[in-house]
């Protein structure tokens, strides 16, 4: 093979190649689930994939204030079930939407990062 | 080596440009966000442009300065020295004191339905300590012989106050909606075309639209629910929203939130679940989301329509649901998923 036709060759495997990695890319970026991220702290502590929870699921978050959150989540909603902080507003509040859960003396935050609703804030 | 493996191999690079070009499309302007802890609630911040992060950060150090020179319970801030006081002039931030100010222009202008010194009854029922308690009758008397805005005297261009002594005031009504128009001033300033300032839900701030030009999508939270029932589209707006069910307690059966009628230094019941103002003014939206709550519906109405030089639309979540808007947001108002069978009227 003449050199120039393997240069030109060896250039078309290269977009080759990145017509792959493109579509791959592309395939990947639809249709994720909804997925909830849980920081206590100021620290990311869990992610979770709403979507792919099977019946319930249940997880205590003890931050260093000494509070607990019971944090559960069950057909693609979560929410904290109880907490021993005095007013209880992040039992209140219900699950987490276009705004955070938020129990604020334990610092405890629990946000819808993908998925969710179009909205881009939650007035109230 | 084949022709034919030569055309197939540029089908697939050609194939491969056209999709590379279109991811390219699909990867949006990423904002500089944060989420912090002030003024007693969670703020969420978004900011698009290219100073995006910089531009955010002077944002955090605002609300930040503005939480400590306006807090009732610094002890360093003059609003404390203030309420602690006997009665002198005390010498105040320059920001604090035109503020304060302006909050007792909202008072006088809503005769009285925000008002500032209502802070020693919120106080009273526990609401800052989360010590609830209910006052009697005779302390409730008592608590609203020493509700009165027009006793507080303030003198802005020498940043100075006096309250009478056994008085006690707070700027929680509408020092976010404060922070909300300094903040969107300074981010203009700064060239900034698309934020979107969350200063702990009550409170809402939207520079411009969102960078493709669309406006921003606000749900307004169901006070009786968990969701949101309605959603309202900002572009260059403040919202804010006061309602009972933000705090309140439960006791023998019934329930005491921390609006507080000044009249009566007890809770303010006029029918209403939560009371939300659209304006440009983020401090017109606060404090008036107070006020009308107060007012209830029909006197709110009035207000409204008897201050046409106030820039601001109302939306009244009444407690059985239903709901009532000023004419102005028709075209921003829409209820959310679910809850299309709410009746909505229209008030002119």
């Amino acid at each position: 093979m003449k050199a120039h036709a393997k240069i030109g060759l060896l250039a078309l495997l290269a977009l080759a190649l990145m017509a792959l990695a493109a579509v791959l890319l592309l395939r990947s970026q639809g249709g994720s689930g909804t997925v909830a991220r849980i920081s206590l702290d100021g620290k990311v502590v869990a992610e979770l994939d709403l979507s792919a929870v099977e019946g319930r699921w249940e997880t205590t978050f003890t931050g260093r204030s000494g509070l607990s959150n019971l944090v559960a989540a069950e057909n693609g909603k979560i929410w904290v079930e109880e907490a021993d902080c005095p007013d209880q507003i992040c039992v209140k509040q219900g699950p987490a939407g276009a705004a955070p859960v938020i129990c604020l003396p334990n610092k405890l935050i629990i946000e819808i990062v993908e998925g969710g609703d179009g909205l881009d804030a939650q007035a109230g | 080596m084949g022709r034919t493996l030569v055309r197939k191999l540029t089908a697939l690079a050609l194939t491969g440009a056209l999709a590379l070009s279109l991811t390219g499309c699909g990867v949006q302007q990423k904002p500089a966000e944060t989420r912090i802890f002030a003024m007693d609630t969670v703020m969420s911040l978004t900011v698009y442009g290219k100073d995006g992060q910089q531009a955010m950060d002077r944002a955090v150090d605002t609300i930040y300065r503005m939480d400590r020179t306006l807090s009732a319970t610094d002890s360093a801030s003059a609003v404390f020295e203030l309420n602690n006081g006997a009665g002198e002039w005390v010498d105040m931030d320059p920001e604090a004191a035109s503020l304060l100010d302006e909050a007792l222009q909202l008072g006088e202008i809503t005769g009285g339905a925000l008002d500032v010194t209502a802070y020693s009854a919120v106080k009273s029922w526990g609401f800052t300590t989360g010590s609830y308690r209910v006052p009697d009758a005779q302390e409730l008397r008592t608590l609203a012989e020493h509700i009165d805005y027009s006793a507080v005297e303030v003198d802005a261009e020498g940043a100075r106050a006096r309250l009478p002594k056994g008085m006690s005031l707070d700027l929680g009504a509408v020092a976010k909606g404060r922070t909300g128009d300094l903040l969107a001033r300074q981010l203009q300033e700064e060239g900034i075309s698309s934020a979107l300032l969350d200063l702990g839900q009550s409170s809402i701030q939207a520079v411009g639209g969102k960078p493709d030009g669309s406006a921003w999508r606000i749900g307004l939270q169901d006070p009786a629910g968990q969701g949101y029932l309605a959603v309202v589209e900002l572009e260059d707006m403040a919202m804010g929203t006061s309602g009972g069910y933000q705090r309140f307690f439960e006791h023998s059966g019934e329930v005491y939130w921390h609006i507080l009628d000044p009249d009566t230094a007890a809770p303010a019941r006029t029918g209403l679940g939560s009371v939300t103002v659209v304006s440009p003014s983020g401090l017109l939206c606060d404090g008036l989301s107070t006020a009308l709550f107060v007012m209830g519906e029909a006197r709110g109405t009035q207000f409204w329509r008897d201050h046409p030089e106030l820039p601001f639309d109302v939306i009244f979540v009444r407690e059985d649901g239903s709901v009532a808007l000023t004419a102005g947001l028709e075209e921003a108002f829409s209820l959310a998923p679910g809850y299309e069978d709410r009746e909505v009227t229209l008030l002119t």
